[in-house]
Parts: C-alpha cells; sequence; structure tokens
C-alpha cells in the first residue's frame, strides 16, 4: 500500500501555504524572502489578525516574535498552519471524473498488443470513502513509527478499492487546486460500518511491516530474557561457592569442638552457630533462586516480554466520500492488422474490475503474464512461449 | 528464538467521534482539499534530511552527531561544496561516507571521483564498502581500466595527474569530486592544483585537518577552488584580511562569516569521543640457535639476491619478512619457488635454506604465544585475544598449536565469503577464544567485544599496524586494550619495532593521527615499506643498520613533530572557529 505523507520541500511549503492563507480571507504581497501578510480582523483562524512579515528559509529561532516569522518544512509558523488546515474540514466530497485519463490495465500495458483506442461507458453513479489513517507503531526498542495509509471501501458493496485510493492520493497532492464539491451525503449511519470495515482493511495492509517489527522486539525481548537468565546464573555460581565454603567452614569448626579445649570450643560452637543461620540464610536463598531458574523466571520474563509489546495506535484523520462511476469500457487493441475490440468493467478511478483469462490456457492475463495477441482470442505470454 | 508470540500486540482505535460529527459541517470550497494536503504534509519528512540515514547498517558504523550535522550542513546549507576541515580523528572519512551516501540515495551521484594520497586509497575503498556499502574501484584494482570506463573511482591524485591518465580526468564531468588531504593543492603552481582548478564538477568536498600549512594564502587557495569567488582575488584576499606587514589578520569577524559559508571544523573537545586506555607490552625473545641460523641464511640470500636482480625485490622482501614469522611460512614460499621456476638461480642455496627449516623444531614465537594466551584465558572474558599474522601457513600452524593445547580457535582470512566472515565474528563473540587472523581482518570490522590484540609479526607499513588496533580500539570500546607485540631480537622486526614504531609512538597514536604522518612522508616521495627493505639489504654492517634505522625515526619523528605543529597552529587559528579578537 502507497504511503500516503507528502515529502515537505520549502516550494511545496511555500504552494500550501499561500493557497491556505489566501483560502481564508488574507492577503499576500510578495517581494524576494519576503512575504507581507494581511490578516483581516474577520478570519477564522488562530494566527493574530493584522500584518504579518514570513521569511522565506531557515533562520535562527530568533528571527522569530509576534510580527515575523520563518517559513520552512519545520517552522514552527507552518506546523501551525498545518495543525489548523487539517483540522478545519477533515470530511468532505470528492468526484473522480469520468473524463479523467483512462488508465489501460497492466496485462495490456506489458503486452505485445497496442491500444488505438478506449471508450468509457459509464452506467452506475456509485460512492466510496476514502479513509486517511495515522498508524502509530511504538515498543521500547524501536523509535516510534507513524504511517499515513489511505484506505477505499465501497459504500454500497463495502468491497477494497485499493486502485481507487491510489487515485485518491493522486489527485489531492499540494498541485491540485479543485478537487472536491459538494457537501457529504452520508450520515453517521452510514459510515460506521465503513469505517469498521475500512479499519479492517488497514490493518491487513500494514502487517507486513507490524510482522516485520513485532520480530524485532521479540528478537529483543529474548535477548534481554537471556541476559537476565545468564546474570542469575552467574550468581547462582556465586551463591554455590558461598554455600560450599560456608559449609566446610562449619565442617572445621565441627572438628575443633571434637577436639579443642573448653575455651576453643565454646569459642567455636559460638562461631559454629553464626556461620550455621548463615549458612540456612544462603540455602534458602539459593534454592529460592534455582527454583525461579528451574521455572524459567516467568515473572521476569513476563515483565519483559510486557515492555517490549507493541502498541499500535490506529487514528482516523480524514473521511472523504467519493463518487466515481461505473460501467463499461471498449478497448480497440491492434495486433499487426489485426483490430480487435475488447469490453471490460471499468470504474473512474478504479481501472479495469475484470478478470480476464487467456482463451487457450484459462491461465489469467496479469502484469507477469501479459496480452500476447489478439489473432484468434486474447491469448498470454505464456500460451505463445510454449509454442 | 522461541518467544517470537510471547510479545504481545494491541491495537487501540482511536475514537471518530470529531470525524464522524465533522460530517454535518459545512466546509468552504477546497477545505477538505486543503485538509487532506495538511494531514499528508503532517506526516511526511521535510526533504532536507539525511534520508539515507536509516538505510546503514548500525553494527557496521556507529555515526556521531557532530558527522551527521556535517553531512546534513555540507549537503543542505553549503550547496554541495563544502572544505571539511575537522581536526584529526573525528572521522572526516565518514562524514564524507555519509554524504555519499544521501547522494546515491537521492541519485545524484552517476559519476563520483575520490582522489587521496596513495597510501589511504584503499582504505577509503574498504571504509566506503564496509561502512556504506558503495562500491568504488580503485586505481590499483586489477579491474581498473581508466577514468572514463567507471563511474564510481578511488584513485591517488598523482595518477589522476600523471600523463597517462590526466586528460581522460579532465574530459569528463564528474558530479562528485572529493578530495581528501586537501592541504596537498595549497599551492597553486603546482600540477595538483591544475588538474583540481580544470576538473568540471557539481559537488565537491574537500577534506584536511590543516587548512593552513604555512599562511593564510594556503586557505585562499583550497576555499578558492571550492567556491572560486568567495575570497575575491589573491590581491583583495591579502590587502583586505591580512595587514601590511603579513603577520595578523584583520577584519577577522568578516573572514569567519564567509568561511562559514564554505567549512565545516569540528573540534575534539566538542565531541564526546572519549577513548579507553591502551596498555602496549612489547615482548622481545632469544631465537633458538637453529632460528638465528635461519634468520641469518636468508637474509645474506636476500641480500645477494637483491643485488644481482632488483626485480625480484617483491618476492625477496615477502622472505625477508616470513623469516621472522613462521618457518612453515617460508617454507611455503621457497618450495613454490624451487618447484615453479626450473631456471631459478641460487637454486642451492633456497635448498639449503629448506634444509635449515626442517632442523628446526621449536618455534620460540609460537612457544610464548602460548604465554600470552594462558594469561587472557584465566583473567579476562571468555579469554577472548586477536592474534594477528600476515600470512597464511602462519595462521594455520598456529590454530593447529592452539587447539591441540585444548583452546577455542577461530580462523578469519581473506579467502572466507562475506557471510562466513561474519559468522566467524559472531562464533568468537559468542565461544570466546582465540581468533587467528589475516589482516583481511583490517577493512572495517568491529571487534570492540574483545580487548587483547596480538600481533605474532609486524607488517612492515603502519597503517596496517593502526588497521589492525583500530578493530578493538574504536569508540564503543568500553575496557583498556592491552595490545602484545611479539619480535625475535637482532631481527628486522626488532629495528621495525624499537627503531621506528616506537620513535613515532605508534602504538599510542590516536585514530587518523598517523594518516598525516604518513601522508606528508608520502608528498615527499618515500614508500615506508620500500625504505625499511632498502636500509636493510644496503647495510654493510650491524653498526651501518642501526644507524640507518635511526635516521629513519629521526625523519620520522620530524614528520609527526610537523603534523603536531600544524594541528596545534591551526587549533589556534581556527579556536572555535572564533578567529580571535580583531585587531583593526
Amino acid at each position: 500500500m502507497t504511503d500516503a505523507s507528502i515529502s515537505v520541500t520549502q516550494s511545496v511549503v511555500e504552494q500550501f501555504t499561500e493557497r491556505y492563507l489566501r483560502s481564508i480571507g488574507c492577503s499576500i504581497e510578495r517581494s524576494d524572502d519576503r512575504w507581507l501578510v494581511s490578516v483581516p480582523d474577520d478570519t477564522d483562524t488562530e494566527i493574530t489578525h493584522g500584518r504579518h512579515t514570513l521569511i522565506r528559509g531557515e533562520g535562527t529561532p530568533d528571527d522569530d516574535d509576534d510580527r515575523t516569522k520563518r517559513l520552512h518544512p519545520e517552522s514552527a509558523f507552518f506546523q501551525q498552519l498545518l495543525r489548523e488546515a487539517g483540522e478545519r474540514s477533515p470530511s468532505g466530497k470528492l468526484s473522480i471524473e469520468s473524463e479523467s485519463d483512462i488508465e489501460s490495465p497492466e496485462w495490456i500495458q506489458n503486452g505485445a498488443v497496442e491500444v488505438q483506442s478506449a471508450q468509457f461507458t459509464p452506467y452506475y453513479d456509485r460512492t466510496a470513502i476514502v479513509v486517511l489513517f495515522r498508524v502509530g507503531i511504538e515498543t521500547v526498542s524501536e523509535y516510534q513509527q507513524e504511517l499515513l495509509r489511505a484506505v477505499a471501501v465501497d459504500t454500497r458493496s463495502e468491497e477494497s478499492l485499493p486502485k481507487l485510493a491510489e487515485t485518491f492520493l493522486d489527485t489531492t497532492t499540494v498541485e491540485s487546486e479543485t478537487a472536491t464539491s459538494g457537501t457529504v451525503q452520508l450520515t453517521k449511519t452510514d459510515v460506521r460500518p465503513l469505517l469498521e470495515t475500512a479499519r479492517e482493511l488497514l490493518l491487513e495492509s500494514v502487517q507486513g511491516q507490524l510482522d516485520d517489527i513485532h520480530r524485532e522486539a521479540s528478537r529483543a525481548a529474548d535477548s534481554e530474557v537471556e541476559e537476565y537468565r545468564q546474570m542469575q546464573q552467574q550468581r547462582i555460581q556465586e551463591l554455590q561457592e558461598e554455600h560450599s565454603n560456608l559449609s566446610s567452614k562449619i565442617n572445621d569448626l565441627s572438628e575443633k569442638i571434637n577436639t579443642g579445649d573448653e575455651d576453643s570450643r565454646v569459642q567455636a560452637l559460638r562461631e559454629r552457630k553464626e556461620l550455621k543461620s548463615e549458612y540456612e540464610e544462603l540455602d534458602e536463598t539459593l534454592n529460592e533462586l534455582q527454583e525461579r531458574r528451574d521455572s524459567g523466571f516467568p515473572n521476569r520474563q513476563r515483565e519483559i516480554r510486557e515492555r517490549h509489546s507493541l502498541d499500535v495506535q490506529v487514528t482516523p484523520l480524514t473521511l472523504t466520500e467519493v463518487e466515481y462511476e461505473r460501467g463499461e469500457i471498449d478497448f480497440e487493441l491492434i495486433d499487426g492488422s489485426i483490430h480487435q475490440t475488447v469490453t471490460l468493467g471499468y470504474g473512474s478511478g478504479i481501472g479495469v474490475s475484470d478478470t480476464v483469462r487467456c482463451s487457450s490456457c484459462e491461465r489469467e492475463l496479469t502484469e507477469r503474464n501479459p496480452l500476447q495477441t489478439v489473432s484468434d482470442g486474447l491469448k498470454c505470454q505464456s500460451c505463445i512461449k510454449e509454442r | 528464538m522461541s518467544g517470537y508470540d510471547l510479545v504481545d500486540i494491541e491495537v487501540t482505535h482511536e475514537s471518530a467521534d470529531d470525524l464522524l460529527d465533522s460530517l454535518s459541517e459545512d466546509g468552504t470550497d477546497g477545505s477538505h482539499l486543503q485538509s487532506i494536503q495538511a494531514v499528508r504534509l503532517q506526516a511526511g519528512q521535510p526533504d532536507s534530511e539525511l534520508r539515507s540515514l536509516k538505510e546503514l547498517d548500525e553494527n557496521a558504523v556507529k555515526l556521531l552527531e557532530h558527522q551527521v550535522d556535517a553531512a546534513y550542513r555540507a549537503l543542505f546549507e553549503m550547496d554541495g561544496k563544502a572544505l571539511l576541515a575537522d581536526e584529526v580523528g573525528l572521522g572526516k572519512t565518514i562524514e564524507v561516507g555519509m554524504i555519499l551516501k544521501e547522494m546515491h540515495f537521492r541519485e545524484t551521484d552517476e559519476s563520483v571521483l575520490i582522489l587521496t594520497p596513495a597510501q589511504l586509497a584503499k582504505q577509503w575503498q574498504a571504509e566506503l564498502r564496509e561502512k556504506f556499502g558503495l562500491d568504488f574501484v580503485c586505481n590499483y584494482d586489477d579491474e581498473f581500466e581508466d577514468f572514463d570506463a567507471h563511474n564510481y573511482i578511488i584513485a591517488s591524485i598523482d595518477t589522476a595527474k600523471s600523463e597517462r591518465h590526466r586528460q581522460t580526468v579532465l574530459d569528463r564531468d564528474w558530479d562528485v569530486l572529493v578530495l581528501d588531504e586537501a592541504h596537498y593543492v595549497k599551492n597553486e603552481e603546482t600540477d595538483r592544483y591544475d588538474l583540481i582548478d580544470r576538473l568540471s564538477y557539481n559537488y565537491a568536498f574537500f577534506l584536511t585537518a590543516t587548512p593552513i600549512q604555512n599562511e593564510l594564502t594556503d586557505l585562499y587557495n583550497v576555499v578558492s577552488l571550492l567556491r572560486p569567488g568567495l575570497f575575491g582575488t589573491r590581491d583583495v584576499f591579502h590587502h583586505y584580511f591580512v595587514n601590511s606587514n603579513q603577520e595578523t589578520l584583520v577584519n577577522r569577524d568578516e573572514l569567519q562569516d564567509r568561511l562559514n559559508k564554505v567549512m565545516i571544523r569540528n573540534r575534539r573537545e566538542d565531541t564526546d569521543i572519549d577513548f579507553t586506555d591502551r596498555t602496549i607490552d612489547t615482548r622481545t625473545f632469544d631465537p633458538t640457535p637453529k632460528e638465528r641460523e635461519l634468520y641469518q641464511a636468508v637474509s645474506d640470500y636476500v641480500k645477494g639476491a637483491y643485488s644481482q636482480d632488483q626485480g625480484q625485490k617483491l618476492v625477496l622482501m615477502l622472505l625477508q619478512k616470513e623469516v621472522v614469522s613462521s618457518p612453515v611460512a617460508l617454507k611455503k614460499t621457497i618450495e613454490k619457488r624451487l618447484y615453479d621456476q626450473s631456471e631459478l638461480t641460487h637454486a642451492d642455496e633456497l635448498e639449503s635454506i629448506l634444509d635449515l627449516i626442517d632442523e628446526i623444531d621449536t618455534v620460540t614465537k609460537q612457544e610464548r604465544l602460548l604465554d600470552i594466551v594462558e594469561e587472557a584465558r584465566d583473567n579476562v572474558e571468555m579469554g577472548r585475544v586477536i592474534v594477528f599474522t600476515q600470512f597464511r601457513a602462519t595462521q594455520q600452524q598456529i590454530l593447529d598449536r592452539l587447539a591441540s593445547e585444548g583452546y577455542t580457535v577461530h580462523a578469519f582470512h581473506g579467502g572466507h565469503s562475506s557471510s562466513e566472515k561474519e559468522q566467524i565474528v559472531e562464533d568468537f563473540e559468542e565461544e570466546g577464544g582465540i581468533l587467528v587472523s589475516t589482516d583481511a581482518m583490517s577493512e572495517g570490522r568491529n571487534l570492540q567485544f574483545c580487548n587483547i590484540l596480538v600481533n605474532l609479526d609486524l607488517p612492515w607499513n603502519p597503517m596496517r599496524v593502526e588497521q589492525r588496533i583500530g578493530r578493538v580500539h574504536r569508540i564503543g570500546q568500553k575496557r583498556d586494550v592491552f595490545i602484545f607485540n611479539m619480535a625475535l631480537k637482532d631481527t628486522v622486526e626488532e629495528y621495525v619495532l624499537e627503531r621506528l614504531y616506537h620513535k613515532i609512538d605508534l602504538f599510542q597514536q590516536s585514530v587518523g593521527e598517523l594518516s598525516s604522518i604518513l601522508s606528508r612522508l608520502e608528498e615527499s616521495g618515500t614508500s615506508f615499506e620500500d625504505e625499511i627493505f632498502e636500509r636493510l639489504v644496503a647495510a654493510d654492517s650491524e653498526v651501518d643498520l642501526e644507524n640507518d634505522f635511526d635516521a629513519m625515526a629521526v625523519d620520522l619523528q620530524e614528520q609527526r613533530e610537523l603534523a603536531d605543529k600544524l594541528e596545534e597552529f591551526n587549533s589556534g587559528v581556527f579556536e572555535g572557529f572564533d578567529l580571535g579578537e580583531s585587531d583593526d
């Protein structure tokens, strides 16, 4: 699925800023690297009303004050503008016109046959919703990753329309000025189930990325568990050593008690008592640690794995009702001297919707197995090669 | 690993209420499109960030903040024409690697020419490959044809300016030119300067730790190559920035402002680089009488053969090096020579050397190596030691010997594929024990997890020694590093070690210092290895030899002192990039 984000270059920044400011009623006088912006009092914006100077490009933050702002991809002013514009009208309507360029399917584009003409006849008006989702993925071992993805769903059939989502992205670049029209017809009740479907489709589409990050997080957790296990093992060894030292000291003292004179016996007994209690304490710690080791340190494991778990946050940011048309398309194909017209199901913005098979071998025509000839039916590349 | 599915994924769907509420609101025409665009821009990256950073292999290269910063500024604030003038050892090569990586990522590098001093060309090639995955052809590679036959070339500047290649180099429009040790072109009357002046390129990155070698004019020349016109004409520059008695600067602030447009200079104290201590333990051993006899025989043979036929220099040099590495290495070469070449002069001498080799039953260095590894086994984490030798035959014998003593051993040499090499390093880290490596290891591999290194034999090229040490003593090494050098008494190795390497404090050099000394030497037209060999075979007596090596050491020391002085001078001049109090 295509990344829906747009790279923020200086020229894009300026293009967007100028259009946005003018659209909310500001006027701009441009001179070299400065823009003088007037924000009328009745303008609905968070930007302070009155006159401002925008300086193009980067510079020291000191240049920023109430009336003078920097304009570049990371400038505070531009970020504020984006927030404001993003929240202004998160839902709306957009039409994909039938006159927009007709794109022949990849199995024709990659094949050996040329398209002489293409004629689209729309039969039905259809509606879809396109949702822009922000997907935030966070783990302890990775920086937060943010993805922006567009998902398109037909409102009636709830089928996924990936091609329409791509067309949507193509028609909403910063270069495009007038792609929206009219007010949204869909109601909350219509949209709720569609949004559910869109969420599911979204998760399917980012599954690959989630899996990759999941694998990395698991590896990080595993190595932390292993490190902990080794550390505890080392501790066990140290305790065991101490344990056996104490044990032999106690034995030595017992020997003394059996053989020594009265005074040294009493002294040795006292010492042995102290050592024995130390020994018992150690014994307990050691046993406990060994038990935890034998059961695989379950608490610690759980704690580590919980810490490494992936937190995925899905936020729908914009919702667009898209009108498109469905009908049939006639491709007139030329193969040498042979002309052949093929009629296929088609939708504006979604392209050819039919699956077409080779008339000889019944294999599906695809980008990799394109149309090779139209003489005597539509034949695929594999058939011709095998001949 | 077993725990793959033990780590949870928790998906939270943020509420869509606000979004649904907005369905009923009437937006102005076009405002929804702007909202979509704004959301898409918010998710986008500023286009002037280093987008290739994420592509880098973190294990291959650890980037430091000042390096990333320098690469960014050179590319985006200086429009791809910059003088990178960090103090030595701060990783100027890394900065250029990042710049080239980024240009590669943005596909603005169809043809790249890197000009370096001859000694550093291969090192550049290895670093760019290992650390940045960038493949360059070097003019010393067999596959190198000419300057119009490849798109990514590393060459010595003198090869590029040679009569044979000059025109081809100049006929081409290069996308990127990198010039290492840019002070080479400080003098406008040299062929080198002329070459760079005539070269056609879109982007250029010049590197030097010492932009000023003698006088401010040096800086004028280097900068003017990069940004013609930045300083105006030579005369104007002089009148404007240097006072009449030619000793002090005037208009410093302005000089600094202009330099800021083209030059980046990081200073060590401004970075967070902190190296651990390095302890050098040089051990010289008495050879056994048999070994001494063999050494004498080989040296006599080399001297005699060389006086008759200087064309055999390389192989004679090899014999001289092998005899101090191990008899078995020597044996292999001699046998090959005897049996491959039927019309060999001095065959009888070689035969008798073979006999001497066969008589040797104790190899002193190998016996003494056991002391070191045993000590390590008792005192160091997992007993990890790296033993370097130049020769595969020596390597094999050591491996066998150590294995028979019960040590865990790992072999690393140039014959392994790169995935095998990676596996070997991984095994060594996990299992510990001893890694016996040839100098194939020297290329860009990081072994900071080990802190003991043994030089079983010593390369006659100090750059190689530095590369060996650089494998373990680098950024990221947390423990002190111990280097053991092994040499036999009264052999060439002892001379190289005692009289040369120790004199220039080779083993205590901080990374990068050496290249400035060596490139100075090279500028005077000397190859280190050749010089050692020539002195060795030319000496008439032991006293002569000692004096010769001392003389060479004096030269080296002088170069080192000069390099130090220059660095100090430049530090002073550019202090904090603040050129000091203006006297105007």
